[in-house]
């Protein structure tokens, strides 16, 4: 893996990695809750977008309900939308005391294994990510995310524990997914983007350390994703010791890549939704040329969708970005 | 402004909910929002006034503080919970007439989409700058939003999505709103949610933060006068 991340930083070539499952999934005819409950239908829309698409890597679902789910989070499992949490799970120090780390049988986490597993066993051409939930929005899920942001001025204590035991559980399955064979994983965390740099530093960047530090080494890397910062907590993403980091669209890039050293992989951030699902293939060419030419230059950057791609996105415009990267490419 | 309205504005302000609070730290110990509004009644203040020189005003200054990115989601939060510490005590003169609300604002988290903090810190701020607000809470379709319309024909809508998989809902809620009452003004908002893309779906604002919804509303109220 810090072979292909050299590569990155060394080559004058412009890598592409879109976070995108979805069109994956409706090109085999399956459903999304087909998706992320079956870890073989999992893997073989992984492996279609493999066959469709030059992306530099592959990445497994987007889902950030299968780690509070494993804690007994109850879940919505729409058939054509990604699920979510549907309830609070715990409230008070003392049900955080009681809540028992999940071993790595519950909930869907094996079928996410299993996923990850035959991506690994059979996506050969480029490096695999899995995917899991960062700490402090796995900890919104399980304690209301309305609530954890008042909580963790009146009541930190019980946040902290929270935090530790979210921590336990995703050391946990990131060393399964590493010992699954991936090259790496995309950790989640879009509510450490409405806290200030400094909340964001004690809340989210303090654990996520903890989790980078257990499983980061040179055969799997930690892409540390938040599309909730604005701009505003680029340094605790920094500081969090991701080798790379994933911005969203509301982030400007130009402003990121100048906070961010040049040996972090720095990725980003066409909007998913505006630019991918509804704009014309013309459109997606130019946006993602604009955005080429403003990184011009920058090694580490690598050019991404600012968030997972929505379902029913046109494949003629996931077409036109790869062919603004393919030219773009050619005229370096 | 009198000493009792300046703690209150200050509490609003700086999220100090009531005495029991730990936070802020620089007001730990002292009386909050719920205790100030109780001693400010009880002075013969009225609650119009309480409403107009201190709630107000405070969360117009916490709006402002938050667009400009000098406080963000938790400080804003602890700032609206302080303001509903002291409406407790005002509400009861809504329903009397007492206080005259500026109309009334209809606001959810679309379909698909659980996600409330949005949606609550706008509720939050909507309220707290004079309006009606019925929360229709997260998960809702275009049927709820167009039933509360039809209770409240002149209301105002505000819609909100934190996921790009849901984003696409909200073209079909408005599409619904406007088969009913085309002239209904409609917000959207939400992390990912831009300008063009509220322009896309026929929306007539885009609010980037809960400030920017209040503001997008006082301007339709002045283009419906």
């Amino acid at each position: 893996m810090k072979k292909w991340i050299d590569a990155v930083l060394q080559s004058p070539k412009l890598v592409a990695v879109p976070i995108m499952t979805h069109p994956g999934i409706e090109y085999i005819g399956k459903s999304v809750r087909d998706a992320v409950s079956d870890g073989e239908v999992h893997f073989t829309a992984v492996k279609k977008l493999e066959e469709l698409y030059p992306s530099a890597t592959c990445c497994t679902i987007m889902d950030l309900t299968v780690e509070a789910e494993a804690f007994g989070a109850p879940i919505n499992l729409p058939e054509h939308e990604i699920p979510t949490v549907s309830g609070r799970l715990v409230s008070t120090y003392d049900e955080v005391a009681a809540l028992q780390v999940p071993d790595l049988t519950a909930g869907r986490v094996p079928q996410y294994l299993l996923a990850n597993r035959l991506c690994a066993q059979f996506v050969k051409d480029r490096p695999v990510f899995g995917g899991c939930i960062g700490p402090f929005s796995l900890a919104g899920r399980l304690f209301d995310m309305s609530e954890i942001m008042t909580a963790i001025y009146i009541e930190p204590d019980t946040i902290n524990l929270l935090l530790d035991k979210c921590t336990q559980f995703i050391t946990a399955y990131c060393q399964a997914i590493k010992q699954a064979g991936s090259d790496g994983v995309v950790m989640a965390e879009p509510a450490a983007g409405l806290l200030s740099d400094n909340d964001a530093l004690l809340f989210s960047t303090e654990y996520v350390k903890q989790i980078v530090a257990a499983v980061q080494d040179d055969s799997f890397t930690v892409i540390l994703h938040n599309c909730g910062n604005m701009g505003h907590c680029t340094n605790s993403m920094v500081q969090s010791g991701a080798r790379a980091l994933h911005f969203g669209n509301k982030a400007d890039m130009g402003q990121v890549i100048a906070d961010v050293p040049d040996d972090i992989i720095v990725m980003g951030n066409l909007d998913p939704v505006t630019t991918f699902k509804q704009a014309t293939p013309e459109e997606v060419k130019n946006l993602t040329s604009k955005l080429l030419r403003k990184m011009a230059g920058h090694a580490n950057f690598v050019v991404s969708s600012g968030c997972d791609l929505p379902p029913h996105v046109p494949h003629d415009n996931i077409n036109a970005f790869f062919s603004a990267v393919a030219e773009f490419n050619a005229s370096i | 402004m009198s000493e009792i309205l300046d703690k209150l504005f200050e509490c609003v302000e700086f999220g100090k909910i009531n005495a029991a609070s730990p936070y802020p730290p620089q007001l730990k110990g002292q009386d909050g929002a719920s205790e100030y509004t109780q001693k400010a009644l009880a002075q013969g203040l009225s609650p119009a006034e309480i409403m107009d020189t201190a709630l107000i005003p405070a969360m117009t200054k916490v709006g402002q503080k938050f667009s400009e990115n000098k406080i963000f989601v938790p400080q804003m939060l602890l700032s609206a919970k302080a303001m509903n510490a002291a409406l407790v005590y005002i509400k009861p003169y809504f329903s009397s007439g007492e206080i005259k609300r500026k109309g009334t604002f209809i606001m959810g988290t679309v379909n698909g989409d659980l996600h409330d903090i949005g949606k609550n810190l706008v509720c939050m701020m909507v309220e707290g700058a004079g309006w009606d607000v019925i929360d229709l809470g997260v998960d809702v379709g275009p049927e709820k939003f167009v039933e509360s319309l039809k209770q409240h024909p002149d209301a105002y809508v505000g819609m909100s999505a934190l996921l790009t998989t849901t984003m696409p809902n909200m073209k079909v809620i408005i599409d619904a709103i406007r088969e009913v009452n085309p002239k209904t003004k409609i917000i959207v908002g939400g992390a990912p949610v831009s300008a063009d893309f509220a322009a896309s779906i026929g929306a007539d604002a885009y609010a980037g933060n809960p400030q920017e919804d209040v503001e997008a509303l006082e301007r339709f109220r002045e283009e419906c006068a």
